[in-house]
């Protein structure tokens, strides 16, 4: 740590000029992964923070809401299956909202319609007005950020292209499906809705894309043996079947992971080099009786001081990026997160640090006494 | 058995191709603690050869060589260090101080391979600088000294450990007169009294009446020398 300090406070220009490289890295790193979070709760957060173990979709449906096909019904069998706590159905379609209320009247808000049973528990919790009851069904509750298109409490909007008209009567928060606002409304009113076109539910009594399932003990071989043509699946997997979803985290991981991979070239070669130029010094060390190890920890403390700084730094210049970012901007940061990224990029830096100790150990202390430079 | 520094009928050879290069030859040599002798020669003449052996940086091929009664031809690489920090004081040439060190770090930091730095260390480290006249540079990079005072620095390090053994190499090779001058009698003066069995190598004749006994290297033999 000795060693590594004074060189670091002695030469500080060309040990800022390397911080800047690695906190550009972590900075960019915590933004792509911000963005990647964020991409993927805006996709996906109304099955995220669903209290739902299980997903029970149609046989072949690939995990997806929209390609599954069930019937309600099923729902009764289910719950009395080994293992299973709970089951109710649910059903999402995607819309478009006109507000009645608004004079202009013509801006038009993509939403997607989650029918479910008032009062189950797939209701989220209400943070602003009531929650839904089965005798209103045109009584909904609406993700928050329909705020920002203008919606209040009590607001009626009209579906376009339909004759239903949806009232508001609570909000709900982090609910968002398929990039656009989840609108809760009961069951019967989304069936209403997603099936107006007759035959349009192909005959099935009580339809409704999959049966959310509580228990998490429940064995989904068992409930596709006891019923033909259901898939079961974790909550998990049916994130995944979301369409775009994988394709979506899978652009953002990609990403991620070379940039990662490019950084710890990068700061190898640095730190490559930096050792390189002091092999003279190192020499001169040994030759008075530095061990390895001395030498070893001093090149690695010096790295690790300067991992730590860069990354506190890129981390605080990430949550100062996040915070002036335009609202609809889908960023998110998880601590959890950021802690995984921070420690990788430690790892990857002192990582990279390691080709230097090699070539620490191949010099010779005989160098110092070369005649003069 | 001495405390000093003794070779006995070291040689080190080289293979070169099919050849055998010898470096040095037979060399049968003894330092006792308080003595200072000097090695002259022409290059080529395996100066660097002896002193990388007398430094515990090279192994010799044939003999035996003993520092302060230890015998370390058949020591590990690790072992060397040990010898090299804690038994032999190096003297090298001006530029090989650590360049981001102050001049009392360039000391301590010799403590700090063995270790924790004690208030002791570091009064002794002061103490020994200021008897080289270097009190005022204290907290000077090496950037900021005269080649004279980086040489006072180098032997002050060459000091701190208390080694039995000090190696000087060529130790006033850019320095003017004066300050070659300076610098030797600096060396012969801390050598007297704290009793160190001293071994300088130079081609500098000018220098040698600082020393008790002058040595001849040629062609890899050394000869006692009657200038």
């Amino acid at each position: 740590m000795f060693l590594a300090w004074k060189e670091l406070m002695h030469s500080k220009t060309k040990f800022t000029m390397l911080a800047v490289i690695f906190i550009l890295i972590s900075w960019l790193v915590f933004l792509l992964s911000g963005l990647g979070n964020g991409l993927s709760t805006l996709a996906a957060s109304t099955f995220k923070n669903m209290q739902a173990d299980y997903v029970v979709f149609q046989q072949g449906s690939k995990n997806s809401m929209g390609k599954s096909l069930i019937s309600g019904d099923l729902s009764e069998q289910i719950v009395l299956m080994d293992d299973v706590t709970a089951a109710s159905p649910m059903g999402i379609s995607m819309a478009s909202a006109v507000n009645e209320n608004d004079a202009v009247g013509e801006d038009k808000v993509d939403i997607a319609i989650v029918g479910i049973i008032p009062g189950s528990f797939l209701q989220p919790n209400v943070i602003e007005g009531e929650g839904l009851t089965a005798d209103q069904p045109t009584h909904v509750i609406v993700n928050d950020t329909l705020k920002d298109a203008g919606y209040k409490l009590g607001d009626t909007f009209k579906l376009d292209g339909s004759t239903e008209s949806l009232t508001i009567i609570g909000f709900v928060k982090d609910q968002t499906y398929n990039h656009v606002a989840s609108v809760f409304t009961p069951i019967s009113e989304w069936q209403k809705i997603a099936f107006a076109a007759p035959g349009s539910d192909k005959g099935i009594v009580d339809p409704v894309n999959a049966i959310m399932l509580q228990g998490s003990k429940i064995d989904p071989e068992n409930i596709n043996q006891q019923l033909t043509g259901t898939d079961t699946v974790t909550r998990q997997a049916a994130v995944q079947g979301m369409p775009g979803y994988k394709e979506e985290n899978g652009t953002i991981l990609m990403m991620l992971a070379f940039l990662l991979a490019i950084s710890a070239f990068v700061l190898g070669v640095f730190f490559y080099v930096m050792t390189l130029q002091k092999s003279n010094q190192f020499g001169i060390m040994k030759a008075i009786g530095a061990k390895n190890k001395f030498l070893y920890k001093a090149v690695i403390s010096q790295v690790f001081i300067l991992s730590v700084i860069s990354i506190v730094i890129g981390i605080l210049l990430t949550y100062g990026t996040a915070a002036i970012m335009p609202k609809e901007m889908p960023f998110a940061l998880d601590t959890t997160m950021m802690i995984a990224y921070s420690i990788a990029l430690l790892i990857i830096s002192i990582l990279s640090s390691l080709v230097s100790v090699r070539m620490i150990a191949k010099i010779d202390p005989l160098k110092a006494l070369g005649r003069v430079e | 058995m001495s405390n000093g520094l003794s070779l006995s009928n070291v040689s080190k050879y080289y293979n070169e191709g099919p050849n055998r290069i010898t470096a040095i030859e037979e060399v049968t040599l003894s330092v006792e603690p308080g003595e200072f002798i000097a090695v002259i020669g022409p290059s080529g003449s395996g100066k660097s050869t002896f002193l990388s052996i007398a430094g515990a940086l090279l192994k010799v091929s044939n003999g035996q060589v003993e520092i302060n009664g230890q015998n370390i031809t058949e020591l590990s690489d690790n072992q060397l260090s040990d010898i090299r920090l804690n038994e032999i004081g190096f003297i090298m040439q001006a530029s090989n101080l650590v360049p981001y060190l102050n001049v009392l770090d360039q000391l301590l930091v010799v403590k700090r391979m063995t270790g924790k730095v004690s208030s002791e260390d570091k009064e002794y480290a002061v103490k020994l600088l200021k008897g080289l006249g270097l009190e005022s540079k204290l907290k000077s990079y090496p950037d900021q000294l005269s080649g004279g005072e980086k040489q006072r620095v180098a032997i002050a390090r060459a000091f701190i450990n208390n080694p039995s053994v000090i190696l000087a190499d060529e130790p006033t090779a850019s320095l003017d007169t004066k300050r070659a001058h300076e610098v030797v009698s600096l060396i012969a003066q801390e050598v007297k009294t704290r009793k160190k069995a001293a071994v300088m190598v130079t081609h500098d004749e000018r220098l040698l009446t600082y020393c008790d006994k002058v040595y001849r290297m040629e062609d890899g033999k050394l000869t006692v020398s009657n200038i």
